[in-house]
This record gives C-alpha cells, structure tokens and sequence, in this order.
C-alpha cells in the first residue's frame, strides 16, 4: 500500500470500519441490535481489493485480520485468514465482479458475509465452547442492504481523490 | 497491540462519552440538589457499616488468632471505568481505561458496588480487557455463605444467569441462598458476593441438581469498577 495517488484514503477508510466495528449500542437501548452489526471491515477490504487490486491485497488484509481479531477479542488469525480469503477473491475476480449489478453485488455481499460468520463460528468452536447462534447471520443480511450504500460513498470518495 | 487500538476504542466510546457529558451539563439544579441528598444518604449509612466492620474485624482477628490461623488482611484496589464493550455480542467482555501502567495485571479479580465483576485476562498499556463470570467460558469457586457449601459458579451467556455446576440433588442449598466468592484456586480473593440462589430444581433421576443463580454485580449496567490490585499469583490459567 503506498500512500501516494490517493492512497492515504484507503488505511483511513479501514481505521473509521474499525471504530465502527468497535462502536457500541447505548446501554438504554435493547442488547439484540449489537447483533445487526455490519462487517465493515470485510466490506471496505473487499471494496478497495474490487476497486483498486493493485493496492490492497491478501497479505495486507491479513495483517489488517490481526488487529481486528484482537478487537474483537476472537482467536488470533482467525479473522485474518477470513479476510484475506475475502480479498483475494474479490481482486481475483474484480473485472467481473464490477460488472455485475447492484442486486447481484447485493446477494454476493451477503453470500461473503454469511461464509465469514460461518467459517468464525467454525473457527472459534474449535479453540473455545461453541457458542453457535443463528443470530450471527444478522450481519449478513445488514452488511448485503448496507453494500450499495457503503459502494456509492466509497466510489464517490475515490473518485474525488483520485485513488488510481 | 491493545495499546495500538486504544485510539480506536476511544474514538468509539467518544459519542458516549460526550452524550454523557452533555446530560451532566445540563443537568438541574433541583436533580442535582436531590442526589447530593441521597448520596450522602447512602454516605451516612455505609459509614455506619464501615465503624461496624472495624471494631467485627477486630473481633474476627482476635477469634483467628484464637484459631491459630492468619488474619485477613484487606486489599488494595484501583478505580476503573468502563470504557468499551467488545466488539463480539456474544462475548461478556469489556474493556476498563486502566492497564499496565496502572499495575493491572492478568488474573486480578474486578468487582462493582454489588459484587464479583470478572478477570482481567488481558492488559495494554492504558487499557485491560476483563472477562465477566456471565461467559461462557468463565466458572469461578464459590461457597454458600449460610454453610460453606463450595461449588462451582459457571456463566451461562446471559447476564442474568449463573448456574451451580455438580451440585449433588442432596445438598443443603435453597433459594435465597446467598453466595460468595471461596477464594479457592488462588484467583479470586475470598468473600466478595457472587450472587443469589434463584432455583433449585431436583429431579430425582439426575444426580445432580440445577441450581440458577443471579449474579450480585449489575453486569450490564456498572460503569465504575474496582480492580483488587493483590488477589491471586498473577498467573494465567
């Protein structure tokens, strides 16, 4: 990742995912909506490795899947090895991957989503207690609705900084 | 790296923070006249128990003493506040804004103004990462305090929620039963509560019985917590 061209953009796109990721619902307000938390970690990642594969890549989202499993407190590598899966499918496919329409960029979203909560239920039932629960497929389907949302502001961004 | 994504969690607690603020700023001057008066309320009544407890401390020495064993001594223990939650629903874990810096090391036990919080089960530099006795993974040795019963407290995922682990269905607990912490294991000091039997169910079949216990500790509610600074060897488990 260098920081010219625009690149500066990407690292600050991640560390705002990750103070999302770690933001957390008011005390006041009912404990089920900490489950409709977005990954919007794996969302950004998958952006910029669609948008610009030459920038980011399955080593760097490794790297970025460390500190994220230290937030959030899961198994060390685990959502490293999630993302980096995650990315490098999403730059080995972006030529196609970009032609696809908003429902079907929607539908992959949820269907990556989905893979990830499998494989960090799989993942984390293996080195602790399963606490296997079908609520953390929630993510999934936010994470699908947020897609187009989080894609426009994204490409707005990078456009107007001009990340090449 | 905790002290790496500190930055993060702060920036993440911020608007918490400022809402909180915000509340107090704006606060009456009737609201604040009101709980002036019910804190030193509740002042003049824990220092009622506090003369009481030196003059039973005393006492409990000198019968120690009679007994031929060690004096309690009371432990040192350190403010902290909450500040952040992790970022996992289903994990009972928080953060609290002291870390190594401030002598928080793995293993100390953590209590609020109720009870037994949780351990701290890993440190950063200005920040430590406490497991609470509600997760699943976390069990810790108790005894009843009516007959020294000992057992295991096991989390259960809710925060409501502790259950007794091999409880024989003939043993003397019932509801009401009040728990403490037995300080067996080394990790948790002795004699901090725990919580309260809630049920006992027996069922003839079974060997053991279901016993359900609601923690003291306001779990899901407390903000400020004590860390009890010389409990335990230090060591992880």
């Amino acid at each position: 990742m260098s920081l010219r061209q625009g690149g500066w953009l990407i690292p600050l796109t991640v560390a705002i995912a990750f103070v999302l990721t770690a933001a957390r619902v008011p005390e006041e307000w009912p404990g089920w909506l900490g489950w409709l938390r977005p990954g919007w970690v794996l969302l950004t990642l998958c952006f910029w490795a669609m948008a610009a594969p030459q920038r980011i890549g399955p080593v760097s989202a490794w790297i970025i899947g460390l500190f994220l499993d230290e937030l959030r407190g899961d198994p060390l590598g685990l959502n490293a090895l999630i993302l980096a899966l995650a990315v490098h499918f999403a730059s080995r496919f972006h030529q196609r991957l970009r032609m696809y329409g908003l429902l079907q960029q929607c539908t992959l979203a949820f269907l990556i989503m989905a893979l990830a909560e499998l494989a960090r239920q799989i993942g984390a039932s293996i080195v602790e207690v399963p606490r296997w629960t079908w609520l953390a497929f929630l993510p999934a389907v936010t994470s699908a609705v947020l897609w187009t949302l989080l894609q426009r502001l994204l490409g707005r961004l990078k456009q107007g900084v001009g990340v090449d | 790296m905790a002290t790496v994504l500190h930055p993060i969690h702060l920036l993440a607690e911020a608007p918490h923070r400022l809402s909180r603020e915000a509340g107090q700023f704006v606060a009456t001057r009737a609201s604040l006249l009101e709980r002036q008066a019910a804190l030193e309320g509740q002042m003049l009544k824990l220092s009622r128990i506090a003369q009481q407890s030196f003059a039973l401390k005393a006492e409990n020495d000198r019968l120690r003493e009679l007994l031929g064993s060690r004096p309690r001594v009371f432990e040192d223990v350190l403010i902290a506040s909450l500040s952040g939650l992790a970022a996992a629903p289903g994990r009972h874990e928080i953060l609290i804004d002291k870390g190594a810096e401030a002598g928080v090391r793995v293993g100390q036990a953590v209590i609020d103004a109720e009870g037994l919080f949780g351990q701290v089960i890993e440190t950063g530099h200005y920040s430590a990462r406490v497991l609470l006795i509600t997760d699943l993974h976390h069990a810790l040795p108790v005894e009843v305090t009516r007959n020294g019963l000992r057992s295991i407290a096991a989390g259960t995922g809710q925060f409501d929620l502790l259950e007794l682990e091999n409880v024989p269905i003939t043993a003397d607990i019932r509801p009401g039963d009040l728990l403490a912490s037995s300080g067996l294991g080394g990790r948790f000091p002795s004699g901090y509560p725990v919580g309260q039997v809630q049920s006992v169910l027996v069922e003839p079949t079974h060997a053991f019985a279901q016993v359900s216990v609601k923690p003291s500790a306001l779990l899901d509610r407390s903000r400020y917590l004590l860390v009890v600074l010389d409990s335990g060897e230090g060591s992880a488990p």
